[in-house]
């Protein structure tokens, strides 16, 4: 075709032009749903105060009462010292006590503030049937906490002086743990961007040769620490298509990898068969399994029997539309890169038009590991915005 | 029998049949070591395809009923004498010498009948494709596509912002669950008794029996 694409399809190789830096690839982890959407949710819950001796006696009522159901708020103390709750807490109780006609003065070292649960868990009369056996009256108030784990030490440290004593335990909510993540980021960070660059270089190639979008992917298996590319497949929606509306949907480049990796699978089963004969054998159809264009060609097999894609990276030239997110969602893929965001039909980002976030919802029967790998190089031309890629 | 709507429907009694004949598909499905789930594709009351699922088959996750169904529809042949094929050449990479039965807008105009929801990638493949109205048995829970986990089928899933009414998309499709549900239930009970072969090992299961299927309280009307 034009210069113009042969100039584009070039992929930028490791040696670099001398005029024309090659694009810095930078690897961000992608947000979950839950990052993005409950970031500081807060939930009301009961508090009292008991004498220091009662605690155990307390914890025993509570256990019995089984409060909380389904709640989860390890993140926060039980107990608390007068000295360890912000000024809010401390006038709240105070009020409380005023009302039961209690005077100000409280030996702080023989009284203990209690966190009982949240308000829509446990009633007043509840935690006044808990706590009188060891104290009466019983001064309750309730004050405003957050209500899931927090995932940094400074976060729980800014939660403790504005709510109540709150307690990282390096857990994650929200997502994958953030030390998860990085130990990930850092196996692939090596060698992430030769990837890309196939995938992005596959896709080129269909473009180029009319069979589809210019999008691509590449599948990496990662043993001990060595990767090895297992399928590379451009988009190929228009190839032998020759109607309008959005081309055939089945030619996805991530579905088409995604068959290579089975052909591969099913070929070191049975031993040596050709694979262009375990590939779809049908005269005719709407799936394209078998390799066509040279980026496609000469993919080592996959070296192990496996279930499905389990555990294996997928790098994807374009945000993934919602079918193929969840396509490898089933396939059990453990990590997934893409370059380019599509900001009105990406399925796996928690935060563009759609915001499924699909890479990481509880819901769901699989959750992975997912990153934007954006580069520098602005210059590269964009899908169109309606594009499913 | 009688878990889903039982209002005055024209099209009730031939949603029924048409869900047996997806339900056969399943049974086969069973037979074969497959995660039963069956589908028919139907067109002004003829069913144009069949479809069920393969991922064992293939060893690809991404192969399920409506995948095979869909690829079954367009590629019938137009026509039907058998005795076309003496070009051995053809099956060689040139489909533009044979012509196709149906174009791909024909699935606009078709209605799905599948005997548990369709899982979001599904739901997305026929929003992509295009299709009229999806019937279905059970509800799917863990990855369902069309109000099971998300409403693929209303505005790809988006979630109305607070006050706002979705607009009718022009790929937006019906769905209408809860047909012939326990049906489709027993026969997915009856696979996870007898196990997925091909999945991993899985932790610690405890007797497998099939049990009955709860009632349902309400009909699933999305």
């Amino acid at each position: 075709m034009s210069t113009n694409f042969d100039r584009k399809c070039s992929s930028p190789s490791r040696e670099g032009g001398a005029l024309r830096q090659s694009p810095v690839f930078s690897l961000s982890p992608l947000k979950t749903t839950l990052a993005t959407q409950k970031h500081e949710a807060t939930l009301r819950v009961y508090i009292s105060t008991i004498p220091v001796k009662s605690a155990s006696t307390i914890l025993g009522r509570l256990r019995n009462a089984e409060i909380d159901n389904g709640l989860n708020l390890q993140h926060l103390r039980r107990f608390a010292k007068y000295t360890d709750v912000p000024e809010h807490v401390l006038s709240s109780i105070q009020a409380a006590r005023r009302s039961l006609g209690l005077g100000p003065d409280v030996d702080a070292s023989q009284e203990l503030l209690l966190l009982v649960g949240g308000i829509n868990s446990v009633s007043h009369e509840e935690v006044h049937y808990i706590i009188s056996p060891t104290v009466t009256p019983v001064p309750i108030c309730s004050i405003m906490v957050p209500l899931l784990a927090p995932t940094s030490h400074e976060q729980a440290v800014s939660w403790s002086s504005r709510f109540w004593p709150t307690v990282y335990k390096k857990s994650n909510p929200f997502g994958p743990h953030p030390s998860i993540i990085s130990r990930a980021q850092e196996d692939i960070d090596g060698d992430a961007r030769t990837w890309m660059e196939l995938a992005i270089g596959a896709g080129q190639e269909s473009r180029r040769l009319g069979h589809g979008e210019a999008i691509g992917v590449a599948v990496v298996e990662r043993c001990d620490g060595q990767p090895r590319l297992l399928a590379v497949s451009g988009d190929a929606r228009w190839l032998d298509w020759k109607y309008g509306s959005s081309g055939n949907v089945a030619g996805h480049a991530v579905l088409r990898s995604i068959a290579m990796v089975a052909t591969a699978i099913k070929a070191s089963e049975n031993g040596n068969i050709d694979s262009t004969e375990t590939a779809c054998t049908a005269t005719r159809s709407i799936f394209h399994d078998k390799p066509m264009i040279s980026a496609e060609h000469g993919q080592s097999r996959a070296s192990t029997s496996r279930y499905l894609c389990h555990g294996l990276e997928i790098y994807c030239s374009h945000e993934p539309c919602v079918m193929c997110s969840m396509a490898i969602l089933h396939s059990r893929f453990g990590k997934v890169i893409f370059n380019k965001r599509m900001p009105e039909t990406g399925g796996l980002s928690s935060e563009g038009v759609l915001a499924h976030g699909l890479f990481w919802r509880k819901e769901l029967n699989w959750t992975l590991l997912a990153w934007e790998m954006s580069n520098s190089d602005a210059s590269d031309e964009t899908l169109g915005l309606e594009i499913n890629a | 029998m009688d878990s889903q709507a039982t209002e005055a429907n024209p099209g009730v009694s031939r949603a029924k049949e048409d869900m047996s004949s997806e339900e056969k598909a399943g049974e086969l499905a069973l037979q074969t070591d497959e995660t039963p789930v069956g589908c028919v594709f139907v067109h002004e009351g003829v069913i144009i395809g069949r479809g069920m699922n393969a991922t064992n088959r293939t060893l690809n996750g991404t192969r399920h009923a409506e995948f095979e169904a869909i690829n079954e529809i367009l590629t019938t042949p137009a026509s039907t004498s058998s005795g076309d094929l003496t070009d051995a050449e053809s099956s060689e990479g040139v489909p533009d010498q044979c012509e196709m039965k149906y174009t791909p807008a024909i699935l606009k105009e078709c209605d799905l009948y599948v005997t548990v929801e369709p899982c979001i990638m599904c739901a997305s493949l026929l929003r992509q494709f295009g299709i009229r109205k999806v019937y279905f048995g059970a509800s799917n829970e863990k990855f369902g596509g069309t109000g099971g986990v998300l409403n693929i089928h209303r505005a790809n899933g988006r979630v109305p912002k607070e006050g706002e009414v979705l607009e009718r998309h022009k790929d937006d499709y019906e769905v209408s669950g809860g047909w012939l549900r326990e049906e489709a239930i027993l026969l997915l009970r009856r696979f996870y008794v007898q196990e997925n072969g091909k999945a991993p090992v899985p932790k610690k299961r405890k007797d497998r029996t099939v049990k009955d299927v709860e009632p349902l309280e309400e009909t699933t009307q999305s």
